[in-house]
């Protein structure tokens, strides 16, 4: 199941290397089937994967299991396996990996540049992303990690705008200068520990390895630090959003940064307990920080997107607050903000690009009274908006509040400051909907239309849903990451 | 009806909400008469469970919301949950009656507006968002309502969004209240931490307890009460109420007086009797109160738009519940609460009624009306001599039990303060009633094509006169037990062991009555016939004059800290994140990096005796580092 999910975009991208250059419409449709099909699957895991929560024998450790060996070097204590299967914590990551990029196929329908290679690589990005949530082998997780790269430097630097390369570089530069630690650090503790089986390692942490775990934590931690990405290592997020094109921009936020929190989650917290317990109170201060700084910077942007990017720095805090907690109930919020936030900001992603494509500017102050002409774009980027900062009923409030809550007692001053974040963020965003959509009209553009493409529809329509239907009904959501957090907080509160 | 069922108050709303949203332009009239059908459903079944209610608290209806759990044990278990008591039976009859007025007045206010049926359609969300506030038995329940009237509260001082300064008004109002709202967030986490519920009644009997740290209780309640600040536009936090006024006039009549804005009364006095275990905290509600009555008031004497007189009048008005709620006096907080929604809701749909017929709203161009709209002048007379309080219209009772209340729980300060207020109440309401209706028109091209209203907005304006004239009577035992209530108002609102049966406090009257008198005196000496009085009187001291039209400068000061202060950070923050991390720190890194592999490549000359040296002397290092060592 989980085998087929990976090949299905591959399966895509092998189609569409065949496909001839000059057949644009067909590539559209190689991508659309092939991504929709992977959508598919992964809803089918999801939905599964909640039958058997639900059922009376519940679940215990991971489900869709595929494994084999796949180097077997055990007398070099290097043992490597393709090992896939999803829990209560990946499952969701799947299902937003499987939606997200469906939507990115559906909003880079007038994509004309080289539409097949586009193709290609999107899909080979969604593999490589769904890669990362699935792995259970330390080894195979870093190839996903890496794979990934690849593609997104391609997406930004040839079908990007503004300093292209130099955003798609500094991208590249700063995960993999965070990979090397990780690398390095999954070494030591796969060759330690005889195993690079993220199961053994969770069951078994290592107590003791040639350099001290707190350097193995932070090694581990400076990938999924900029990943994620807080400050002061958040620098490349906004010139890389702001020169990928819409639908990278959405997949860049709507789950590569995820995988920053994933990592945390999956691996940092549950292999190296105690250091992560010992470093709790920074990880809450890198948290607070990120939240209010990001905020108080977005306030000034006057590029929509980089506005968008900006607040992303500071959404991200939340979750690495909730994951500071060291509880269940933070951590459960910092995985529901992980999914929450990739539909909200995937959203406003996707509503400034269309904006973008109607207006050719992003700068806020040449726009104002968009509303008259595109009611459906200004109401669905409030909605978003207003989900963003924290609007009860949708779901960002669902994994906000949860995070504070379960942070109130451990962190209660980082608590209220991030809190504080979410005024901030009600500036920032109803006050760019007034300059942008309301206002009188101007003659400036007079000749704009709304949102009329079925894609564009069928992309905002499905969005708008899952956040209605999360805030509304988080128990479609919570219980599946309650199932995978709660071994997590037992390891940790344990440690 | 059965209380079990209370839940589909909101429901009703809600659901046409979403049938309007989604359909309304294929429904005859944008689907108008389904929200009015609908919402005199509500009132119906409401009035139904208000003649079932027995006194009795019920918490009826519960659900499991989202549950975490770590392994076995639950960490957090969030439920939502229904809740009527007494305090909701005095909403539910303001909401139901007061929304129900106003959408059958807006088929006629709002009569051609491009809008239409999104207008109805937002006024069904506020509904179901303010009814779910009122019976939610949780505070996190109350939380989602409370920022869902906030979002309708934003989309209707909005609604006219291509107004630059409607615009900006809803976007002042929802992040004025959101500061607020993060309190009241704090607040319930903080309620949540120290009791392990969010159920408002587990939470009151933790506190009665004794459950709470006295220090720790006392931080969370004023930041449970900056929430109630917020919504109800209380000091400091009121300069949003004001120019919320750039919404239609209905929806200032049915949020911005009568409901959203007495969100904040009712969460306190729901909370009261955890307040009642931090007096410091109670305390604060008292004065903040009080500040806000006094200061409110003397701004409406001098503001010329007709709309925002209203709107510092009920701020001022809101200031008095809240002194009520400080000496614990739910009852006569909750009194003022349903007879200010009924005489307040009123005036502004008076008000309406002369902005629809003369499309302006400065008093300075209006006046002399009382010819042309006299069914409007009569009835917004009447209003405002409830308002000022003249026995025997509603205003008179509840006030009457507001100033005894002071009188009797706190400082003298207190009850001298809402006297002189009282005056000031008496002396704007005349104001404005004079320069509206009486005196010579100003402006005579306005005054040439006022007319009066048609009967659609006439008929609810008649039914609140009549509201505004009997309300107050609910006090009064005979008329209580008439209603089902034996021993009026007095004797079924109240938390705890406070129910008392009204008994007139004769000084207390009397000394309100002459101040209301004294003030309708100083309204006739100023503004009755000619400008020159009250010309002399803003002579007399032009630098009080200029503090109040200037709004005591609280707006500038806050627009000053956006600005400069807020602002001004982020371009610091922006300047160093640019400048420090990114060019500095990253750029400045690549760069350097660039720089050292452009040096330290012509260490690669290639040629063998360079290599050499270089060899040498690393082994002669490494031995007198050896040697050394040893």
């Amino acid at each position: 199941m989980l085998t087929l999910f990976l090949l299905l975009p591959l399966g895509g991208a092998a189609m569409l290397a065949v496909t001839p250059n000059e057949r644009k419409e067909e590539a559209r449709w190689i991508a659309l089937v092939f991504s929709s099909l992977a959508f598919a699957v992964s809803a089918v895991i999801f939905v599964r994967f909640m039958l058997e929560l639900n059922s009376d024998a519940g679940v215990e450790g991971y489900l869709f299991i595929d494994r084999f060996a796949w180097i077997n070097a055990r007398d070099a204590g290097f043992d490597v396996q393709y090992f896939l299967g999803v829990d209560g914590l990946s499952a969701p990551m799947v299902l937003l990996t499987g939606l997200l990029s469906l939507v990115a196929v559906l909003i880079s329908w007038r994509i004309e540049l080289r539409v097949r290679e586009y193709f290609i690589w999107l899909l080979v990005l969604e593999t490589a992303v769904a890669g990362v949530f699935m792995s259970l082998d330390l080894i195979q997780f870093f190839l996903f990690w890496e794979l990934e790269l690849l593609p997104m430097y391609m997406l930004i630097s040839i079908w990007g705008s503004g300093r292209k390369e130099y955003s798609a570089m500094k991208f590249l530069l700063f995960t993999i200068a965070g990979s090397a630690f990780m690398l390095l650090a999954f070494l030591v503790l796969g060759l330690s520990a005889d195993s690079f089986d993220i199961e053994v390692l969770t069951a078994n942490p290592p107590a003791e390895t040639i350099v001290p775990l707190s350097l193995l934590f932070w090694g581990v931690m400076a990938a999924f630090l900029v990943k994620l990405p807080v400050f002061p290592v958040h620098t490349w997020l906004p010139d890389a959003h702001t020169d990928a094109p819409t639908a990278v921009s959405v997949l860049l936020a709507g789950v590569l940064l995820k995988m920053g929190g994933y990592g945390i989650l999956r691996i940092a917290l549950p292999v190296l307990p105690g250091e992560a317990r010992d470093f709790r109170y920074v990880l809450a201060a890198i948290a607070a920080v990120s939240v209010v700084y990001g905020a108080v910077l977005t306030l000034r942007q006057t590029d929509l997107k980089r506005l968008v990017a900006y607040s992303s720095v500071s959404h991200m805090g939340y979750v690495l607050l909730g994951v500071a907690t060291m509880g269940a109930v933070g951590m459960s919020g910092a995985a529901l903000q992980m999914f929450t936030h990739g539909t909200i900001t995937g959203l406003l992603f996707i509503m400034v690009g269309l904006v973008y494509d109607r207006t050719h500017t992003r700068e806020i102050p040449e726009m104002s009274g968009l509303m008259h002409r595109m009611p459906v774009i200004g109401a669905v980027m409030l909605i978003a908006g207003l989900a963003s900062l924290g609007l009860p009923a949708l779901s960002g409030f669902v994994a906000e509040v949860t995070i504070f809550l379960g942070a109130i007692a451990e962190h209660p001053a980082a608590t209220i400051a991030a809190v504080f974040g979410v005024v901030l963020a009600a500036g920032y965003i109803l006050w760019a909907v007034e300059r942008v959509f309301m206002g009188p009209p101007s003659d400036r553009w007079a000749h704009l239309d709304d949102a009329t493409g079925w894609w564009e529809r069928l992309a905002m329509g499905g969005m708008v849903l899952s956040i209605v239907a999360v805030g509304i009904f988080p128990r479609i959501l919570t219980d599946a990451v309650e199932s995978g957090i709660a071994p997590i907080a037992a390891i940790v509160g344990a440690a | 009806m059965d209380m079990e069922h209370v839940w589909l108050l909101p429901a009703i709303p809600v659901v046409i909400f979403a049938v309007i949203g989604l359909f309304g332009r294929l429904l005859p009239r944008g689907g108008d008469w389904l929200a009015i059908l609908g919402m005199g459903a509500v009132t119906v079944l409401a009035a139904l469970a208000i003649v079932d209610f027995q006194g009795d608290n019920i918490a009826v209806w519960s659900e499991e919301w989202m549950k975490i759990s770590d392994g076995s044990r639950v960490v957090e278990l969030i439920e939502i949950s229904t809740y009527v008591d007494s305090i909701t039976v005095v909403m539910l009859t303001a909401v139901t009656i007061v929304t129900l007025m106003v959408m059958v007045y807006s088929v006629g206010y709002m009569a051609g507006d491009s809008r239409y049926g999104w207008y109805f359609a937002l006024l069904s969300f506020f509904a179901a968002a303010m009814l779910t506030l009122v019976v939610s038995g949780n505070l996190l329940m109350l939380y989602l309502a409370w920022e869902g009237v906030g979002l309708a509260s934003y989309l209707l001082i909005g609604f006219w969004w291509e107004k630059q300064s409607a615009a900006e008004a809803a976007k002042k109002a929802f992040i004025t209240t959101r500061i607020g709202d993060v309190g009241l967030l704090i607040g319930i986490i903080l309620l949540w931490r120290g009791s392990g519920s969010f159920d408002i009644q587990e939470i009151i009997h933790h506190a009665e307890s004794g459950g709470f740290d006295q220090t720790y209780l006392t931080i969370t309640m004023l930041f449970l009460f900056a929430g109630a600040v917020g919504k109800s536009a209380q000091f400091p936090l009121h300069v949003w109420l004001p120019d919320a006024m750039e919404g239609p006039t209905p929806v200032s009549a049915l949020i911005h007086a009568a409901t959203m804005v007495v969100a904040g009364v009712y969460l306190v006095a729901r909370m009261l009797p955890v307040f009642d275990t931090v007096l410091i905290a109670r305390d604060v509600v008292l004065y903040t109160g009080l500040i806000t009555a006094v200061m409110a008031a003397s701004m409406a004497l001098v503001t010329s738009d007709i709309k925002r007189v209203l709107a510092y009048s009920t701020v001022s008005q809101l200031g008095f519940m809240f002194v009520a709620l400080g000496v614990g006096a739910v009852t006569a907080a909750m009194f003022h609460l349903l007879t200010h929604a009924f005489f307040k809701s009123l005036l502004f749909l008076g008000s309406g009624s002369v902005i629809h017929a003369t499309e302006e709203q400065e008093v300075e161009q209006l006046g002399g009306l009382r010819r042309k709209m006299p069914a409007t002048t009569i009835t917004f007379t009447i209003g405002a001599i409830a308002l000022a309080g003249i026995v025997p219209l509603a205003g008179f009772w509840s006030k009457d039990e507001i100033l005894v209340a002071a009188q009797e729980g706190a400082p003298a300060i207190a009850y001298i303060t809402l006297a002189a207020t009282a005056v000031l109440t008496a002396v704007y309401s005349t104001r404005l009633v004079l320069l509206t209706f009486w005196g010579e028109p100003k402006n005579r091209s306005v005054h040439e094509h006022a007319h009066e209203s048609p009967p659609v907005m006439v008929i609810p304006l008649l039914i609140l006169t009549a509201l505004a004239v009997v309300s107050g009577f609910v006090a009064l035992d005979g008329v209580g037990e008439a209603l089902g209530f034996a021993g009026g108002i007095g004797e079924v609102v109240y938390e705890g062991a406070h129910g008392h049966a009204y008994a007139l406090n004769e000084t207390v009257a009397i000394g309100a009555t002459i101040a209301s008198l004294f003030g309708i005196g100083l309204g006739f000496i100023y503004w009755w016939g000619c400008a020159a009085r009250a010309e002399a009187a803003r002579n007399w001291a032009p630098e009080l004059h200029a503090l109040l039209v200037n709004r005591y400068y609280i707006d500038h000061l806050y627009q000053a800290t956006i600005d400069r202060v807020i602002l001004g950070l982020s371009g610091v923050v922006g300047w160093f994140d640019r400048r420090v991390i990114n060019e500095t720190g990253v750029d400045g890194s690549a760069q350097g990096l660039g720089y050292f592999g452009l040096r330290l490549k012509f260490l690669q000359t290639g040629r063998i005796p360079n290599y050499a040296l270089a060899m040498a002397v690393g082994v002669i290092a490494i031995a007198l580092v050896a040697f050394g060592t040893n």
